[in-house]
């Protein structure tokens, strides 16, 4: 993989989180402006009625198109975004035949997924 | 919050996303104020945006520093093992730590490298040094093509060691105080590295996204995301963010300093005003 590839690769990763999570978030935002922010957008009320800040519920409660959890699927995204890049980088790293950071990176990778995962 | 406060957040957030692109840092210190102070946001809920906006900011400028050869990944990439070690460091000293202390101490330590930045303002591209063994073996030299002086503009960094163990502190900040991370970073390339401030800023954006993200996790589940305040920050941040990534290349270093000085001194004085018991 040539440098200006690997850029490339890189930079369009960024660019469809960005543009995914914004699309959720946006969507979620204003039909959570229409509906009100505990309502669901298929009409019935919502199961969990919960705060919007949980998001140990979040499969049922997009089950239900509820807004606010159509805009915190958009906030994982935005937030999965950086990480993802990582590991794009690590590929990027090795394609291009570049065994020292591709180390670094995958160090990168395990280090910041222990934090996500264990420390909390 | 009614309509005319969620285009309030909007409108700020893209202002911070802005100056953050431009910066290289997060945007937490213009959003966390608007939002307590102006809007009457929780602190907790504020930070908790903060960490978007600082994920945003990364994630939008970056897109377009990484394509654009702004940002150097190779340095990104090999300074990030040092932030994340750090980060992870300073969640495990928060237990025994009193933070009241660190951030006085930060504080005081912006403040005074916000002196040495005014000294530097006049210099466009750093002074020429003979080329550093460690930096061409670990390939830490490139170039970036600068628009606005009209050529390409070569690089090596210069003491990388310091330049390591400043980043791990950066790291180990970010894990314990959740702030600072964005200037430390820049200023761990510029004043330790001798990298072009603009190299600096570019690639101090594409490193925070993943700083935030390691601690993304803690506040997610502690429930301090709500997407009511985190979804216009989000939003108004990815507009600035896209808008200050084009910007940077019309702008001389020079300017990059002076938006990045005055952010420097805000984060410095904040920090302090932690410290002492003000949160805002």
């Amino acid at each position: 993989m040539t440098p200006e590839r690997f850029r490339t690769v890189v930079s369009a990763v960024l660019i469809v989180g960005v543009a995914v999570s914004a699309a959720l978030i946006g969507a979620g935002f204003v039909a959570a402006l229409a509906t009100g922010w505990q309502g669901s957008l298929l009409g019935t009320t919502s199961a969990t009625t919960a705060a919007t800040t949980d998001f140990s519920n979040l499969p049922a409660r997009l089950v239900s198109l509820e807004p606010a959890a159509i805009a915190q699927l958009g906030l994982l995204t935005l937030l999965a975004t950086p990480v993802t890049r990582v590991a794009a980088s690590v590929l990027g790293f090795a394609l291009e035949g570049d065994r020292l950071y591709s180390a670094i990176t995958l160090a990168v990778l395990l280090i910041l997924l222990t934090s996500i995962f264990v420390l909390r | 919050m009614t309509p005319q406060a969620d285009l309030g957040i909007f409108a700020i957030s893209v202002a911070a996303g802005l100056i953050g692109a431009l910066a290289g840092v997060g945007g937490g210190i213009l959003v966390i104020p608007a939002l307590t102070i102006g809007f009457g946001v929780d602190f907790r809920l504020a930070v908790g945006a903060s960490i978007v906006s600082v994920i945003a900011t990364s994630s939008g400028a970056a897109a377009a520093y990484v394509r654009d050869r702004m940002t150097d990944m190779r340095v990104g990439m090999f300074l990030e093992l040092a932030t994340t070690t750090g980060a992870v460091s300073g969640a495990l000293l928060a237990a025994v730590i009193a933070p009241a202390f660190l951030y006085v101490l930060l504080g005081v330590v912006l403040l005074g490298s916000a002196g040495m930045q005014v000294a530097r303002m006049g210099e466009e591209t750093p002074p020429k040094e003979p080329p550093s063994p460690l930096a061409s073996r670990l390939r830490l030299e490139s170039s970036y093509p600068d628009r606005k002086l009209g050529r390409e503009v070569p690089y090596s960094a210069r003491r990388i060691p310091l330049g390591f163990v400043l980043m791990w502190i950066a790291g180990v900040v970010s894990g314990l105080l959740g702030i600072g991370s964005g200037v430390l970073k820049v200023l761990a390339m510029d004043a330790a590295m001798r990298l072009p401030i603009k190299v600096s800023s570019a690639t101090s954006n594409f490193m925070i996204g993943v700083t935030a993200a390691a601690s993304a996790g803690i506040y997610l589940g502690r429930g301090d995301v709500d997407p009511q305040v985190a979804a216009p920050v989000a939003l108004g941040v990815l507009v600035g963010a896209l808008l200050g990534a084009r910007l940077l290349h019309h702008v001389s270093n020079r300017t990059v300093r002076l938006v990045f000085v005055p952010v420097l001194v805000a984060v410095g004085i904040e920090t302090i005003g932690r410290g002492v018991g003000f949160g805002i």
